[in-house]
């Protein structure tokens, strides 16, 4: 393994990393008064942003195995699945503790429950807190591998609802719901070619 | 002497002279020597129409405790896409050697006195400028009190003499993809276009502003002339005008092409019809802070007694 390779597989790599984006991207800038005119709006944004970005990472994560078996990163990053998936759902919890904020009072926050766009936020959110709650090696043994394997699945259709919600968040927001969308797929799609021909290098 | 009329909407200048002002101005007469020094180094934003500041506003005690929006809160919490999307951008990617001065705005369409104009040489056409405090109330539910110059959009009318046939005012912002990164991406039919009726229009509050704070606009605020429609949503407030055209038809308008179910042509400010995605009941105020509540939104903005009129007989529910 080399050097990177062994940094990279540590784990007080990853969740500073994972801790230091959420630490950098909100804290700091909520503690400096670097939030601008409408401060929750913008926690609300950003911490939203980092959610959906760190679930797209974990979700990164099997396609880019499959595609590079060999690569020392890739398989150090694969180590810390568990650690992202957890941290997009506290994002995910953060996120939505700002919406509330946001709402400022019951009135306004049942009248948001009464948007689609916030069941797709929602949905999304319950499928990652039920998946956290279900991430640890006790809920693996209970389940058993095969039926936890099939509920962690879940995680795709919550990418998906999730993607959904962001894509119609802002006027303009979709253009960012694009990459992230487009990245996946492609991932996605070369992850199920390779396994559909496996073997097309050894083919002539 | 100059006698001013008194508005319901000309909100009093001592009720809303923010704090920090106050402050600004201690500061400035400590360091007044220096301040000379500095006006040297000042970066360089483009501004936009120059002439007639200094302009007065007329006092007024009709909406006592409202407060302005801070000046740096108003040209750092943008929603203009062509400068990019995020609400801080534009303030960045809008000065960066972008020019709004000199700049020629064309009024043209179904009128009998097409021209186009300096903006400079429009504002002295019609007679200088004036301050009007006005809310303004943004679809995405946040809202701020500002103190625009500028000249009622109804002298314009006037001095263009509209045909007969001429029902709708078409305003389209300026294209330049080559300067302005948004307008490179096909993400938005642009130019940036909007509209009102000849009646929205001749209204008294409808509104061309060239300043705010007393300042010439800034390119983030839509330098140098703007639209300012203070009983509808903001997005129908038109920034950097390069035409405005006198039309028959209804104009297609930029939001309402993107998103018809969202973006209404009227857009006028309704708490009673939300937005299909988060309610319109309330707004939050820019400004207030963290932990600064939200206020209920007012029909038509607090307007409704100027400009219920122009709407009897329509449904709002269904004209929004």
């Amino acid at each position: 393994m080399s050097f990177i390779a062994r940094i990279v597989a540590s784990k007080i790599f990853a969740l500073t990393l994972l801790a230091g984006v959420g630490v950098y991207l909100l804290i700091i800038p909520a503690f400096t008064g670097q939030l601008g005119a409408n401060p929750i709006e913008r926690l609300l944004h950003v911490s939203g942003e980092i959610a959906i970005w760190t679930l797209g990472a974990v979700l990164s994560l099997t396609p880019l195995r499959v595609l590079y078996p060999r690569s020392a990163i890739v398989n150090a990053l694969n180590r810390h699945r568990r650690w992202i998936g957890v941290s997009a759902c506290i994002y995910g919890l953060v996120h939505f503790s700002c919406h509330v904020l946001y709402q400022g009072d019951w009135d306004d926050l049942l009248q948001s429950f009464t948007k689609p766009f916030t069941w797709f936020g929602l949905t999304g959110l319950s499928i990652l807190v039920l998946l956290a709650l279900t991430s640890n090696n006790w809920a693996v043994r209970k389940l058993g591998g095969k039926r936890w394997k099939l509920l962690h699945r879940l995680a795709y259709l919550a990418a998906a609802v999730l993607i959904f919600h962001q894509s119609i968040a802002g006027k303009g927001h979709w253009y960012i719901a694009r990459w992230l969308l487009g990245i996946l797929v492609l991932l996605e799609g070369a992850r199920i070619a390779k396994k559909a021909w496996p073997s097309s290098a050894k083919s002539p | 002497m100059h006698i001013q009329k008194k508005y319901s909407w000309q909100l009093p200048d001592s009720a809303v002279t923010p704090e920090s002002h106050h402050m600004r101005r201690r500061e400035f007469l400590k360091t007044c020597g220096l301040g000379l020094a500095v006006g040297a180094f000042v970066p360089n934003m483009a501004r936009g129409a120059t002439f007639g500041f200094p302009d007065s506003l007329n006092p007024s005690d009709t909406l006592p405790g409202v407060k302005l929006t801070p000046y740096s809160d108003i040209t750092g919490y943008n929603n203009f896409y062509e400068w990019g999307l995020d609400k801080g951008d534009p303030k960045v990617n809008a000065n960066k050697g972008w020019k709004t001065e000199p700049w020629t705005i064309e009024i043209g369409g179904l009128c009998r006195k097409p021209a186009k104009y300096d903006v400079n040489d429009l504002v002295r056409t019609i007679g200088g400028i004036e301050q009007r405090n006005y809310r303004h109330r943004c679809v995405e539910a946040w809202s701020m009190v500002i103190p625009w110059d500028g000249f009622a959009l109804s002298k314009l009318v006037t001095m263009a003499e509209p045909q007969t046939e001429a029902k709708y005012l078409r305003f389209t912002s300026f294209l330049d993809p080559k300067n302005c990164p948004g307008q490179q991406t096909h993400d938005f039919p642009w130019p940036y276009t909007e509209g009102l009726t000849l009646p929205e229009a001749t209204n008294e509050l409808a509104f061309l502003a060239t300043g705010i704070y007393g300042k010439p606009l800034l390119n983030q605020n839509g330098a140098p002339i703007r639209l300012v429609v203070p009983w509808k949503y903001g997005f129908k407030g038109a920034k950097s005008l390069v035409r405005i055209d006198f039309v028959a038809e209804q104009p297609a308008t930029l939001w309402n092409q993107m998103a018809p179910d969202e973006y209404g042509f009227y857009a006028n400010v309704n708490p009673e019809v939300d937005h299909p995605r988060w309610s319109q009941k309330t707004e939050r105020v820019i400004g207030a802070g963290f932990f600064g509540s939200r206020q209920p939104t007012l029909r038509f903005n607090g307007y409704e007694k100027e400009v219920a009129d122009l709407y009897k007989g329509l449904d709002l529910r269904k004209n929004f």
